[in-house]
């Protein structure tokens, strides 16, 4: 993203609010934090179903269907915080590395939520109530570990920014 | 009182063991927040079944969130006695600080009772029937106490 671009986005009104207020940033943080803790407790008790390690005996559909509008949810208030935060600092964040890793790692987990479900759980009937097969077990790994590098990332944006 | 407590404990090997090395706070930040996670997804489901079915789950139910909650807890408080140890006056002195950990307190006690009910009550108890409010209250509480917790965490930062 050119230079111009991200002073520009800085440059604009509600962006400057937010930056010149005392108590506008760490709100929207504290609804961030709120949010992205909720996307990733949801997406982890998703992935450990999969893994076989909690909630066994519930079908994975059921669990499915009862936890991720939620996840979407929480996703949505999340990237909408985020990008007002964003605005605020855009050139200092978009130079800094945790911020990229987090932002890099959302986009992957992205793609393996998406594969997983294109791919991954084509044949969801036949496990739904018993273990998942590899390929579910390999999405549900992958999942864990970039929404536990998003947050690492995003905790260390706070010691780099 | 308090304050010559904190400047000792931030004196102490461990204390500036601590605060030596850049990555110990960041990663203990880290684990905390995923307990977090574990903990407000768990309390967000049954404040939702409280406030929005108005009954409370069965005792199978809480025996499971019961389980996430106290587990998630206990690594909140051994994660948060170590970054309390790394920084002490940040935490100590701050009263944002005292007001999340009394926050704290009052969420397990009305979880501890929330379990004891149920444990009292073979397949748990439907409050449905009798008390629509008692169940809506006990789901505000349990979602107004964790919002308020974690507001009150993000802003020991700040203020």
């Amino acid at each position: 993203m050119s230079s111009a671009l991200l002073e520009s986005l800085q440059q604009l009104p509600f962006a400057v609010t937010i930056a010149q207020s005392e108590w506008l940033f760490p709100t929207l943080e504290t609804l961030h934090v709120m949010a992205l803790t909720a996307v990733v407790g949801t997406v982890l008790k998703i992935d450990l179903r999969l893994l076989g390690l909690t909630d066994r005996e519930r079908p994975f559909s059921a669990l499915a269907r009862q936890v991720l509008p939620w996840t979407w949810g929480c996703f949505a208030m999340a990237a909408m915080t985020g990008l007002l935060m964003f605005a605020a600092k855009a050139v200092t964040y978009w130079a800094d590395i945790p911020f990229r890793i987090k932002f890099g790692c959302i986009a992957l987990a992205g793609i393996n939520m998406a594969y997983f479900h294109l791919v991954g759980a084509r044949d969801r009937a036949s496990w739904d109530l018993g273990p998942a097969p590899w390929r579910a077990k390999l999405a549900g790994m992958t999942s864990v570990a970039l929404w536990i590098t998003v947050v690492a990332a995003g905790r260390w944006i706070g010691f780099t920014t | 009182m308090l304050g010559e407590f904190c400047d000792w404990l931030a004196g102490t090997p461990v204390s500036q063991a601590f605060q030596a090395r850049g990555w110990f706070v960041p990663a203990v930040q880290t684990v905390h927040i995923l307990a977090i996670s574990f903990l407000s997804v768990a309390l967000g489901m049954l404040s939702f079944e409280l406030i929005v079915r108005r009954s409370l789950p069965t005792r199978d139910g809480v025996r499971r969130f019961a389980q996430v909650f106290w587990l998630s807890l206990g690594v909140l408080l051994a994660t948060g006695v170590l970054l309390t140890v790394t920084e002490p006056v940040r935490e100590l002195l701050s009263s944002v600080f005292r007001a999340k950990m009394i926050l704290v307190m009052v969420l397990a006690a009305v979880v501890g009772w929330l379990q004891t009910r149920v444990r009292r009550r073979p397949g748990g108890l439907d409050l449905a029937a009798r008390h629509d409010g008692a169940a809506r209250v006990c789901g505000l509480l349990l979602l107004l106490l964790s919002v308020a917790i974690m507001t009150a965490g993000r802003w020991i930062a700040y203020v």
